[in-house]
């Protein structure tokens, strides 16, 4: 028998300031032979170890194609989060998982790619781009679409030249509201959405952001045509083993933990209103 | 494997049991409250009551159970995982409760997940049960497809009462011929009476269960009920104390947290949890989707008798009432179900 709740030992390698309140950690693990066999699917989540305070859930920022390091964008909300963001490199972290399902893209082959993201939501859906992008020959067109409050409440800001230098990717930004000197698009993304009008044909829509977002960017979809199998998201919920064991995650009959999660508008749409 | 043990020496099988391995019998506490406690000797166990104050299930999965000790130093962190588990007996449980360990451990095993700290104590755990005689008005276990009064689901030895005092005596596992083959010479050959002394001894036993439900109805029931106006009213008596949760043989929610020592040393805990608190769902940030009694109370039905039946074929309820009786505001488990529409 393994222990599933000891964590892998690791160390931050490098801190990266993303806004006012988010900030991004490159973890390595003490062992490399660890951290080689460590791999994971973009969609699955981690647990990470503050030794002293606690463990918290969070969503690998990188894909499974980069996983010479782990990183993870954390924004500081509770407990674990602000004692993360006290961390400085070279600080030892316990980090166990990966867990829960992923974004099932061996059936989105020769797909077009629409992410729609808003605010910290990025956070989840960066490593899935960064996967497709890292694979673009398997996809046709991708579309990344983020937005968030103000230009200040972008992540990932350094990434965005490099992934539209890849071919056939086109990134579109927007700020609810713009400040001085911002070129890209100024709204709301559901407006966004609409405006810019992607086809539904052969396309597969996945989105992350928060509630309010979600809620008016799948009714843009599916106004545009786009049937619930074809949207997909991420869903959030507190978790505390991560393993369908702590009961915290269960919706139905299904821990989220382990069933999700990455689910498509037409699983949730059997979901009751508890998640 | 069947045998006979005689009044008598069940004492004497307590006394052998006691010299070799810890064992937890229902004992009265300085208060008089029958529980599961350590006995020092066979005199100790106090068989007459039905049902102990709360369950055994505590005696497998710990109430608060530490994961793993933690050590920063110069070197790094060291994680030490604590020592093996103790061989240890659960004697005189009621089927009741055997049957809840067979619950959870399914849980505790499944998805590809073993979770060793039960799994190990579970496997050095032997459970001796005894039969009902006096089921009480609180109990249900007939309602269930493997429970009842006599039934063997979760034990290794099961002791039926006989009208003379002795003791029927069916060893259901490999644990079960354990403690029979041990204590051999207090086990002689089961009387050719003794199936059938069981049997009228199941029949009187059962007709003094008053409720049985008729579980896959209300099921069916319970899947378009989740939006029933039923539930706006029924949780309203709820105190949201969680007792129900806590004296439960198969409520197996728990939460993990940190107990900081100083700066360099710490503590991963594992604690029962209750999703009866408004804390269990909420998240950093406050986002919480279930804000309100009635969802937690829905959940807490829901999630016994339909949602674990979808994942595992069997109710998260082994009928043993006590949530009925622990409950402050007599909520009872088998009228709110059964009056679901």
């Amino acid at each position: 028998m393994t222990n599933i709740y000891k964590p892998h030992i690791a160390k931050v390698v490098e801190i990266k300031v993303e806004t006012g309140d988010i900030k991004s950690f490159k973890f390595q693990f003490v062992d490399p032979a660890a951290q080689k066999a460590f791999t994971w699917k973009a969609g699955q989540f981690l647990i990470l170890n503050i030794f002293g305070v606690g463990e918290a859930v969070f969503t690998f920022a990188n894909p499974q194609t980069r996983n010479e390091y782990i990183e993870c964008s954390i924004r500081k909300v509770g407990l674990v989060s602000e004692a993360i963001h006290e961390l400085e490199v070279g600080d030892s972290v316990g980090i166990r998982g990966p867990y829960g399902n992923w974004f099932p893209f061996e059936k989105w082959h020769g797909k077009n790619l629409l992410y729609v993201a808003g605010g910290v939501g990025l956070a989840a859906l960066r490593s899935p781009i960064e996967f497709a992008l890292d694979n673009k020959q398997d996809f046709k067109n991708i579309t990344i679409l983020y937005g968030a409050r103000s230009p200040l409440d972008l992540c990932y800001k350094d990434k965005f030249s490099d992934w539209e230098t890849i071919k056939d990717t086109q990134m579109i930004l927007t700020a609810d509201k713009g400040s001085e000197g911002w070129k890209h698009k100024v709204g709301f993304v559901p407006a966004v959405l609409k405006e810019v009008h992607p086809s539904p044909k052969d396309t597969v829509a996945i989105i992350c952001g928060p509630p309010i977002m979600i809620k008016f960017v799948l009714k843009e979809l599916l106004d545009l045509g786009f049937t619930p199998e074809q949207i997909v998201t991420t869903l959030e919920m507190k978790m505390k083993c991560g393993l369908g064991k702590c009961g915290r995650c269960n919706v139905k009959h299904l821990y989220i933990c382990k069933d999700g999660p990455v689910f498509t508008y037409a699983e949730l749409k059997d979901l009751p209103d508890e998640y | 494997m069947t045998y006979l043990i005689s009044k008598e020496n069940i004492n004497a099988l307590l006394t052998s049991l006691l010299a070799a391995k810890t064992v937890y019998a229902p004992k009265k506490d300085a208060e008089e409250t029958v529980l599961f406690g350590k006995l020092g000797s066979a005199a100790e166990w106090h068989g007459a009551s039905l049902l102990t104050h709360t369950t055994a299930k505590d005696k497998v999965y710990l109430q608060s159970e530490s994961l793993f000790k933690i050590k920063k130093g110069k070197d790094g962190v060291q994680i030490e995982e604590p020592a093996e588990p103790e061989e240890i007996v659960i004697f005189g449980c009621r089927p009741c409760d055997a049957r809840g360990f067979d619950v959870i451990n399914k849980l505790f095993n499944w998805s590809n997940f073993v979770d060793e700290y039960y799994t190990k104590r579970m496997e050095k755990t032997t459970v001796i049960t005894i039969s009902c005689e006096k089921p009480e008005s609180t109990c249900f276990c007939t309602s269930f497809a493997k429970g009842g009064p006599v039934n063997e689901t979760g034990s290794d030895l099961l002791l039926t009462p006989q009208k003379d005092g002795n003791y029927f005596a069916e060893a259901v596992s490999e644990k079960g011929k354990k403690v029979v083959s041990e204590n051999s010479k207090l086990f002689s050959e089961a009387p050719v009476n003794a199936l059938q002394e069981k049997a009228d001894f199941k029949t009187a036993a059962e007709t003094k269960i008053v409720k049985k439900l008729d579980l896959a109805a209300i099921k069916k029931l319970m899947e378009p009920a989740f939006e029933a106006a039923y539930w706006d009213t029924v949780h309203l008596p709820c105190v949201k104390c969680g007792a129900c949760t806590y004296v439960c043989p198969t409520c197996y929610c728990f939460d993990i947290t940190e107990k900081a020592f100083d700066n360099l040393n710490s503590e991963r805990v594992r604690n029962w949890d209750t999703c009866m608190s408004e804390i269990f769902t909420r998240m950093a940030g406050g986002v919480n989707p279930r804000t309100d009694t009635k969802k937690r109370f829905r959940q807490r039905f829901m999630h016994k008798f339909n949602y674990h039946v979808d994942n595992f074929k069997e109710e998260l309820c082994t009928g043993c009432g006590r949530c009925i009786k622990a409950c402050p505001v007599s909520i009872d488990i088998r009228k709110v179900i059964e009056g679901i529409k």
